[in-house]
Formats: C-alpha cells, structure tokens, sequence
C-alpha cells in the first residue's frame, strides 16, 4: 500500500517533469523493465489530460459565465427576438439580401436614367438645303464675279438648293417643305442641266414635305417611273441609297438604316448613316430593290454619318392628299419596283433623270 | 440587426492572441461581442435565452479547442465560424428533441465545419465522463480531487483544509479516491 502510494506519487512527478535527472533516468529504467509500471504511467498519462481539460472547459465556462453575467439579456433579447411584425422580420432576416438588392435597384435606376439622357441626341438637327452662296468655292466666286461684271444681265445664281425626285411622269416633284419655304420663284433642274419652272403644288410642314408641279412648256413627259414607294416600314441595317444634288452633279449616297426613329426619337423619320451635305435634302431613300423608303431631310449637327429621312408612309399620306387624276402614271405604292435585281450602278442610270435639283431663289 | 456589434468586437487576431494567452479579457470581449447575434439565431428558430447561453458556450469552447489546438488558420471571420458552430450545434438539439429544422432563419453565412464539431463531441463526452465520475466519487474525495487537480492546491493545503493530521493521511486519501476515480473514468 505504502509503495502503491509512493509509486504513484513518483509517476505524477515523473509525467509532470518534476523528477530530478537521475530519478528521472531511474524511473525511465524501472518502467523499461516493468511492464505494470509502464502501463501505470500510460493510464495515469491519459487521466491527468482528461483532467487537464476538464479543468481548462471548467474555467473557461466560469469565465463565460461570469461574461454572461455582464450582458442584459432581456434587453438585449427584445432586441432580437422575432418580431411580431412579418414585415420587420423579413427585413431583419433578409437584411443583407434585401440591401444588395437596393443597391442593384438604385443602379439599375442611375443606369437607366443616364442612358437615356444619353439618348438624347445633343446635336441638333441641320436642314440640308444648300446655301448656294455660303458653299460655292473661292475660284468659282471669282470666275462669276468676273462673269457679271461682263455681262451685266447674267441670270443671277440660286440662293438655296435641294434635291427632289418625280412621283408622276407628268411632272410633280416631291422635295421637302423647308427647301421651298419662303421662296419668290422656284425651278428644277435635270442631270442633263436644264431648268424648269416649277410651282409649289402641295407643302406639308409637319412632315416637311412639298410636291412641286412642273409649269414649263419645255418639259416632255418623264415617262413611266423605274421605282416605287416602300409601304412597309424599312428595318435597321438596311441598305439604302440617296442620290441628291449638294453640287451641281447628282452625287450617290450609300449608306444603311441606322435606327427606326429621327432626332429625338422622331417617330416620322430614320436615321440613316449616309453622309449627306447641303442639297441632299429631298432626295429620295431607295433601297436595294428600287423602293422608295424615305425622304433625306436633314442631319444632326454634331454627330458625323447620322442623317434623317422622312418615312415613305408619309410621302403616300401627301399623295393622297392631291387629286388622283391630276397624276398621270403616279409612282406605284408597294409594288415591285422595275429596278429590282438590278445592280447600283444600273439603278442609278434609271433613277438619275427623275432626280431633280430644286432651285430656290428669294 | 440594429445592435451595434462592432462597437465592442475585437479584432480576430486579439482574440486569438487572447486565448492563447489565456486572456481573462479577451475572452469577455469575445463572448459579448457575438452574443447577441447567435441569440438572434436561437431566438428566431425555436429557442430561448438559456439555449442560446448553451448553444453560445458550446461554441466557444469549439472555438478555444481549435485555438488552442494550434490549427487554427484565420480562413473565416471568427464571427462567420462561431455563427456556422452555433447554428450546427442548435440544429443538432433541435432535431434531438425532434422539433422541426427546416425553415430555419439565417443571419449570417454559414460555414462547413463537420470535422470540428466531430472533435468537438468526442471532448464533450470526456468531459461528461469525468464531471459524472467526479460526481459519483462523493464526499470528501471529490473535493480533494479538485483541490488538488484543478484548483493546484498543494497536499500540505489539502492536509490543513481538511484537517488530517499529517499529510501523508491525506496522501492516503487522495490515492484512495484517485483509485475510484480513474476505476471510474475508464470503466465508464
């Protein structure tokens, strides 16, 4: 009993590390040899970490404990506890989800209100009729101010120009209304350079359309139109083409439909990417096939290759609007246009003596 | 939540500095810091606040284990792992006393932590068996035990706090009751 004590004694000290060296070597050789021994100290190992952290969790809870004495639990549970409210309880669960939420929401808004602020075209909008004056090249200046120095009666240049292209054979051109606005006389003028006489027939200026009646007795019937007019609507991307007069030849226009509505979403014109100057106004917007799709009226101001042209909806609205019988062989709404399949450049030598330069002097 | 718990959490590298230091105030600093939210927890899923202090203290001493331990890497927010433990724990009694466990209201991410909360019950159970065979020691032995293995009082204190006449009566007694515990603790 007493050596049970003492051998108990000495293997706690021997696994607390309070043995001296030599006990230690001893005690190391005795539990070499002893096989009881060894499992003694094996058991007794096992017991004091056991022990060891029941004494660490003990304390530990203690301390907690006493942490826990510090907190004020009922108020702190009123706090938190579920709300009797849904509504509160749904926003204090889903706190966070709910704040990424808002958070998209508001970006979303902010996105959306800039691009639409965006969308709003800055520039504005410029009328294509050309002011003959401001355009005409230095030298040409000169040679004309030579020219009426000479001769004092010389007929005295247009002041503004535009394009405009026949809807009849019998001599009704259709050009824009803010080309012939205000004018004291007005003529047209073929590829081939010679002028007639025209009067304006029918204006509309809401959809910035005006049809021009040839008064002329030098004018021959145009015989039978090669193009129609589009009745549907053209889709963006489309391939379309102008010919108009910003100089004193027919120039081509290539281009495509860049967007569905016009200046500020204008719900009358495209927008087309086709470079056009002065003069193009009234020019017609053919398609590939020969339609008509359009009328080139103007062109934003700021933005480069952005062009506008009324719908050919409205231009078969101002044709209704003239008496039927007083067009002989009208232009065809809707039907297969002569020029189908045709190649450009083919298209363009039948189209081109139907496109007219409009003279406007005031 | 509208409580402010970030006005009295402190870093996760103090804390973990704290325990390892056996820092008394860093381990208050813990405890109140995240009460609150793993009240929040239990309150909201079927519990009450003598739960959520068991759940809660639980947690804590997981998290102490793995600190102490020396494995525990700083992968998560400590507030992150004590919420996932907490919320494992809570789950776990509430399936034993079979209330329901589905619909269960989150605040917080919830992190995989199987294999602590596996060594986590395999201490708990140690500490169950010695707290129940320290109990079922009695009197006095039971007190000298822990005089002497948790309380570090030396055999001469003992001697005198429980006035045997010399101490090698009380070293008698101490390896008598040592004897029924460890009969105990290992039979159990």
């Amino acid at each position: 009993m007493r050596n049970e004590i003492e051998l108990e004694a000495i293997i706690e000290d021997y696994l607390k590390g309070k043995l001296t060296a030599d006990e230690h070597k001893a005690f190391e050789q005795l539990r070499a040899n002893d096989p009881i021994v060894d499992h003694k100290v094996v058991a007794h190992k096992v017991f004091l970490e056991s022990m060891q952290q029941y004494a660490d969790i003990l304390l530990l809870k203690e301390r907690m404990d006493a942490a826990h004495h510090g907190i004020d639990i009922a108020a702190l549970s009123d706090q938190v506890r579920p709300h009797p409210s849904r509504i509160v309880r749904i926003w204090r669960n889903n706190r966070s989800a709910i704040a990424v939420a808002a958070s998209f929401l508001i970006l979303a808004m902010v996105m959306v209100i800039s691009i639409q602020n965006q969308s709003k075209q800055v520039g504005s909008f410029e009328a294509l009729n050309r002011e003959v004056r401001q355009i005409k090249s230095s030298q040409n200046n000169l040679i004309r101010n030579i020219n009426t120095k000479v001769q004092a009666n010389a007929v005295a240049p247009a002041k503004f120009g535009g394009s405009g292209f026949a809807i009849s054979s019998n001599g009704y051109i259709l050009t824009n209304y803010h080309v012939i606005k205000g004018a004291d006389s007005l003529y047209v003028q073929n590829s081939k350079g010679v002028s007639f006489k025209v009067k304006a027939y029918y204006t509309d200026p809401i959809n910035d359309i005006a049809i021009l009646k040839i008064n002329d007795l030098g004018f021959e019937n145009l015989g039978t139109l090669p193009y129609s007019i589009k009745k549907s609507s053209a889709g963006i991307g489309e391939q379309v083409y102008t010919l108009g007069y910003p100089k004193d030849d027919v120039v081509l226009g290539d281009g495509y439909v860049s967007s569905k509505t016009g200046l500020n979403g204008d719900t009358l014109a495209y927008q087309v990417a086709i470079p056009v100057n002065p003069g193009n106004s009234g020019g017609p917007l053919l398609d590939n096939n020969g339609n008509v799709v359009g009328v080139i009226n103007g062109k934003e101001h700021k933005t480069d290759g952005a062009a506008f042209a009324v719908k050919s909806k409205y231009i078969m609205e101002a044709l209704n609007a003239i008496p039927q019988d007083s067009l002989s062989k009208r232009v065809a709404f809707g039907k297969r246009s002569a020029l189908q399949g045709l190649k450009r450049n083919q298209q363009v030598q039948k189209i081109q003596d139907f496109v007219f330069m409009v003279k406007v002097y005031n | 939540m509208s409580i402010k718990l970030s006005s009295s959490v402190p870093t996760d590298r103090e804390v973990v500095l704290g325990i390892l230091n056996n820092s008394e105030e860093a381990l208050n600093k813990l405890y109140t810091g995240y009460f609150p939210m793993v009240l929040q927890f239990i309150l909201n899923n079927n519990g009450d606040e003598d739960d959520a202090k068991d759940v809660y203290q639980e947690a804590i001493i997981v998290l102490y284990n793995k600190i102490k331990s020396g494995n525990f890497e700083l992968s998560s927010k400590l507030k992150t792992y004590l919420y996932s433990v907490s919320r494992r724990i809570w789950l776990k009694k509430l399936t034993q006393m079979s209330k329901k466990t589905n619909n269960i209201a989150d605040f917080e991410d919830v992190l995989a932590i199987d294999e602590d909360i596996e060594a986590h019950e395999h201490k708990d159970m140690q500490f169950d068996k010695m707290k129940v065979a320290l109990e079922s020691l009695g009197e006095p032995c039971k007190t000298i035990i822990e005089d002497f293995y948790i309380h570090n009082l030396s055999m001469q204190d003992i001697c005198e706090k429980f006035g045997y006449t010399n101490t090698d009566n009380a070293k008698t007694q101490k390896y008598k009751c040592l004897q029924r515990l460890k009969k105990l603790f290992f039979q159990s």
